[in-house]
Parts: structure tokens; C-alpha cells; sequence
């Protein structure tokens, strides 16, 4: 009887080892939004497959990043490029979810093209961010230099400040620039913008933890890519896959008409990668970042940023 | 400094030594690494043109209190109906998180200059008013009788013994309100738009430098720590 209960016992410890083993701490950036979606329904195909996905959203990506830097979180989402390179933990990328889709924004009344802004101010995420780094590409192929770059966290923010005036000209994600034609309908132009395939999102962990969870890291990331390919076949299935898994139920309803737009939108501009970025994501992103002044390193190769191990084997399995 | 002020501060920065070298995370640098930080912001010049930024917005909000929250306060302890008028709305604004509401100033005021010398008005004028109301409604009633008795007018009875009396305690104010308004600051330029110290703070922190985060949080503690102190000891002299 004793020797049952011990194996029992020991059986029920083991399990629940595996169970840990099988969850995921994932470390959201920002609140969960309409983009999240292909990343909620990846996690609940994933849930059924054995592997729990804890989506935690936090503040920031810095703060996101900092939780999966001390061991907090897992897996963050997120392009911090300068943090992987000063801090003294491994951390790498494995997946890349979108590319960047942003689009530059002038209030009519005072530009019409890149050439007005040579001179003036501009608003954007953040110092380093993505959104300066494309402000200040274009300002280099115009061959103009702007005044002063303001930084102004939050598309949202930047919108509802172009609409009340106080900043001129700025850039948006799609969301944000789609309520900002829809609220102020022929009073900003969208200046044109050359292809840029840098990740807006990917996702990153310790190297230890990719190496050693590279089991449930390879179940997430075949879900994730299986989910970008049916929303590139078909923008509406993201829809559906919504209504079906009853995700993101409190969506108001302004929001919940702007989902097919936004995936439409995004397979149009090509953002979500069929092959989770792969390689020439990852090549992508060093120049790209290099440029924005995040990667100081030079020469920068691959490996030291990114660990493609799990997603190639989640894509051999996917063929 | 006497020697047990020193001890304490080198037991403090002796112990944020070790716990950087343990270390306690990998995001908390050694006393030594942030000290260093500091030095060369103050070598480059990035530390002082951010006080530059950050001070303006402080200086404008504590201007402001200073003359238009002693007034209030001045006003609320003289006059009943400005009292019933005005006191619960700076009981409210003392009480209210202002965390929460400081990102709502940029729905009205933008995200310039006037919406951070806002916030830190939000943060110090409810201190300053309050501690100005409180001087003048403490005025001891033997020394107002006294007044009245010797037949002195209105004006000389809130001129000669309700202000000066009360002159003490609106210092206190002020040095509070000053307290809020460095808090203030560091949210506004960490909630509404990163300038300043705030910049430096959020930069540093995406960019993972964090001895050099740490060096700018520890200056704004500092520079806070000092002016508080300097203004403290002032306020012993003046009114012993």
C-alpha cells in the first residue's frame, strides 16, 4: 500500500514538473489589442497541444524586456536590440510575428510632402525606437533634416495630438492612423514610404530557456507561423478564429469593425511572415537597427541576436 | 556632515555594492557602475542639459503655487465663504491618485510645456494651500483678542499677528509643495512625453544602460534630497 502511494506520489510530482515545464510566461509589452490577435489564438491552439501560454501585459516593452532579463518572464515580445547587446544575459530571438507597418502622417493645413518638413518638428514613439528610425531613413533619402524630434509615447496619443493640433506631422501604426482619417477625414496626408521589412514585433528569451524548453518553444512557434500563413491565405480567418475561440470578447465596437481592414491591410503590406522571418528577418533587422542606432556593435552577425534553432525545426514540421 | 551622517551613507552605498555584484538582478547595476554612469553624464553634458529641460516646468509650477496657493490658502483661513468654496476641492486633490489622472491633462492641455508645469501645480499647490489655510486658522485666539482688545483694525489684526504668526508654517508648505512638485516632474516627464530627467530615465531604460538609469534616478533623488535640506535649514533660521 505504502509503495503505491510513493509511486503515486512520485508520479504526481513528475506531472506536475511536466506541467511547468510546459507553461510559457510570456511578457506583453503593451495591453492586449486587435494586432495581439494572431498571438491569443496561437496560444490556445497551443494550450490544446499541452503547452500553456501565460500572456502577462505589462506597462511597456522595457518593462517586459526587464522581466524576461531577470527570469520573470520567459518569452518577451518586443525588438530591444540595444538591450540584448549591453546586457550581460544571453538573450536571443527565435520568431519574428509582424514587420513594421507604419505610416508617416502630416496635418494638411501645413505639409503635403517630405520635403515641407525639412526644418520642422516631428513626433514619434521614442528615442531609438522603430518609428525614429524610419523618420529618420525617410529624412535621409529626401535628403532633408528635420528640426527637432519630439518623443511622444503611444500611437494613440500621437493621433488624438495631430487631431487637436499640437503636433504637425508624426507617424502611426495602422489602428491609429485608420481613426485619424476616419475622425479628421481629408485633413492629413499619408506620405509614401519605401519598403521596409524590419520586425515590428518578434520574440525573444534567455538562450538557456530556448535551449532547455526547446520542446514547447517549437509547439508555440508552429502555432504561431501556422497562424500568420492562414491569415495571409485568408485575412478573414483571423476573424472567425475570434468568434470561434470567443477571444478578445470586450472589443468595442468601433474596434471590432476595423478587424478586417487591419488584417487586410497587413497581408497587403506583406507584415506577416509566412516562414516566422527566419533568416532574413533576422539580416533585416541588424541593418535596420544598426541604422536607428540600437545595434552599436559592428559587424553584427546573427547569432549573437538571434537562436533559429526552434523555428527551424517548427518549420520542418510544418512542411 | 557629522561622522555617523557619513556612516550611514557609506553603509547605504556599501550595501547597493553588493547587491549589484551578487547580484540581485541582472537589470541592478554595482553602486560603483551608476557612479560612474553619473560621472560621465556629467562629463558629456547630457545630465545637466536634461536639468536644464526638467527644472523649467518645476520652477514655473512652484512659482505658481507659491503665489497663487499662498494666496488661496491665505484667502480659505480669512474668509469663510472662499473656506466652504475651495477646501474640498484640495482635500480631493490630495487624496487623489495623481498617477492616474496626470496622463488624462494631455486630453485637454496637450503634451507641451503647460501640461508638466500643470501636473506639478496638481502635485504641490494642495500642500502649499493647505499648509498656508492651516496657518492662518491656527493663529492662537488669545493673541487675536489682545489685538481686538487695543482696539486694533481688521488689517492690522491679519498684517501684525495672523500672517507673521502664520509665516512659519506657510514655509513648511512651500518646502512640501516642493517635494511634490520633484514628484510631479519625474511623472509628467515619465507619463506624458519623456523630456529631461525623464528622457534620460526611459532611454536608458530601453536601451538596457542601466548604471546610467540608475545614475539619473539617484540624481533627481538627490538633487530633491538637497534642495529639501538647503530650504529645511533655512526655514530653522528664519523661523528658530
Amino acid at each position: 500500500m505504502f509503495r503505491i502511494l510513493a509511486v503515486a506520489a512520485a508520479a504526481a510530482l513528475l506531472s506536475g514538473a511536466a506541467t511547468a515545464q510546459n507553461k510559457i510566461k510570456y511578457a506583453l509589452g503593451d495591453v492586449v489589442g486587435i494586432d495581439d490577435l494572431p498571438l491569443l489564438v496561437a496560444a490556445e491552439r497551443s494550450k490544446k497541444r499541452g503547452v500553456e501560454v501565460e500572456i502577462t501585459p505589462f506597462k511597456n516593452e522595457d518593462i517586459a524586456t526587464q522581466a524576461v532579463i531577470n527570469g520573470q518572464a520567459d518569452i518577451g515580445q518586443g525588438t530591444p536590440y540595444a538591450a540584448i547587446e549591453k546586457v550581460n544575459v544571453p538573450i536571443r530571438f527565435f520568431v519574428q510575428l509582424w514587420s513594421l507597418q507604419f505610416f508617416p502622417v502630416v496635418a494638411n493645413e501645413h505639409y503635403k510632402s517630405w520635403k515641407d518638413l525639412d526644418g520642422q518638428e516631428i513626433a514619434v514613439q521614442g528615442r531609438g525606437s522603430g518609428t525614429e528610425a524610419i523618420m529618420l531613413l525617410m529624412a535621409k533619402q529626401h535628403g532633408i533634416k528635420y528640426k527637432n524630434v519630439s518623443y511622444v509615447p503611444g500611437s494613440q496619443v500621437r493621433a488624438l495630438a495631430l487631431i487637436k493640433g499640437n503636433i504637425r506631422a508624426s507617424i502611426l501604426d495602422a489602428t491609429n492612423k485608420n481613426f485619424l482619417m476616419r475622425e479628421a477625414p481629408g485633413k492629413f496626408t499619408i506620405l509614401p514610404l519605401g519598403e521596409i521589412k524590419a520586425s515590428d514585433e518578434s520574440l525573444f528569451a534567455r538562450l538557456e530557456y530556448l535551449q532547455k524548453n526547446q520542446a514547447a518553444v517549437q509547439v508555440f512557434v508552429e502555432e504561431l507561423v501556422r497562424v500568420n500563413r492562414e491569415i495571409n491565405k485568408n485575412p478573414m480567418s483571423i476573424v472567425e478564429e475570434r468568434k470561434k475561440l470567443g477571444l478578445l470578447k470586450d472589443l468595442p465596437a468601433k474596434l471590432e469593425e476595423e478587424l478586417p481592414t487591419y488584417f487586410k491591410e497587413g497581408v497587403a503590406g506583406g507584415i506577416f511572415p509566412n516562414d516566422g522571418g527566419a533568416e532574413n528577418a533576422a539580416k533585416t533587422d541588424l541593418e535596420f537597427f544598426a541604422l536607428s542606432g540600437s545595434i552599436k556593435k559592428e559587424n553584427p552577425k546573427v547569432d549573437d541576436y538571434w537562436h533559429l534553432a526552434p523555428l527551424k525545426a517548427a518549420l520542418s514540421r510544418l512542411k | 556632515m557629522r561622522g555617523w551622517q557619513l556612516a550611514s551613507f557609506a553603509l547605504f552605498f556599501g550595501l547597493w555594492e553588493l547587491a549589484g555584484r551578487w547580484p540581485v538582478s541582472a537589470a541592478f547595476p554595482p553602486f560603483s557602475a551608476a557612479f560612474l554612469a553619473l560621472v560621465e553624464m556629467l562629463r558629456d553634458g547630457s545630465l545637466l542639459k536634461a536639468y536644464l529641460i526638467t527644472l523649467q516646468p518645476l520652477a514655473l509650477g512652484i512659482v505658481l503655487c507659491a503665489v497663487a496657493g499662498i494666496g488661496f490658502g491665505i484667502g480659505m483661513g480669512l474668509s469663510r465663504s472662499v473656506e466652504w468654496l475651495s477646501l474640498p476641492i484640495f482635500i480631493i486633490l490630495q487624496a487623489a491618485p495623481m498617477a492616474a489622472i496626470i496622463p488624462l491633462i494631455t486630453y485637454i492641455y496637450g503634451i507641451g510645456l503647460t501640461s508638466k508645469v500643470l501636473a506639478v501645480i496638481m502635485l504641490a499647490a494642495p500642500v502649499i494651500v493647505m499648509n498656508s489655510y492651516k496657518g492662518i486658522r491656527n493663529t492662537p485666539p488669545s493673541l487675536l483678542q489682545m489685538c481686538r482688545s487695543f482696539q486694533g483694525t481688521r488689517r492690522q489684526e491679519v498684517m501684525k499677528i495672523v500672517l507673521p504668526h502664520a509665516a512659519g508654517l506657510i514655509f513648511t508648505g512651500l518646502r512640501l509643495g516642493l517635494a511634490m512638485g520633484f514628484i510631479g516632474i519625474v511623472i509628467a516627464e515619465l507619463l506624458i512625453t519623456p523630456t529631461g530627467i525623464g528622457d534620460l530615465i526611459t532611454y536608458n531604460s530601453s536601451v538596457a544602460d542601466y548604471p546610467k538609469m540608475f545614475a539619473a534616478i539617484a540624481s533627481i533623488v538627490a538633487l530633491a534630497a538637497i534642495a529639501l535640506y538647503l530650504l529645511e535649514r533655512l526655514e530653522r533660521r528664519w523661523f528658530p
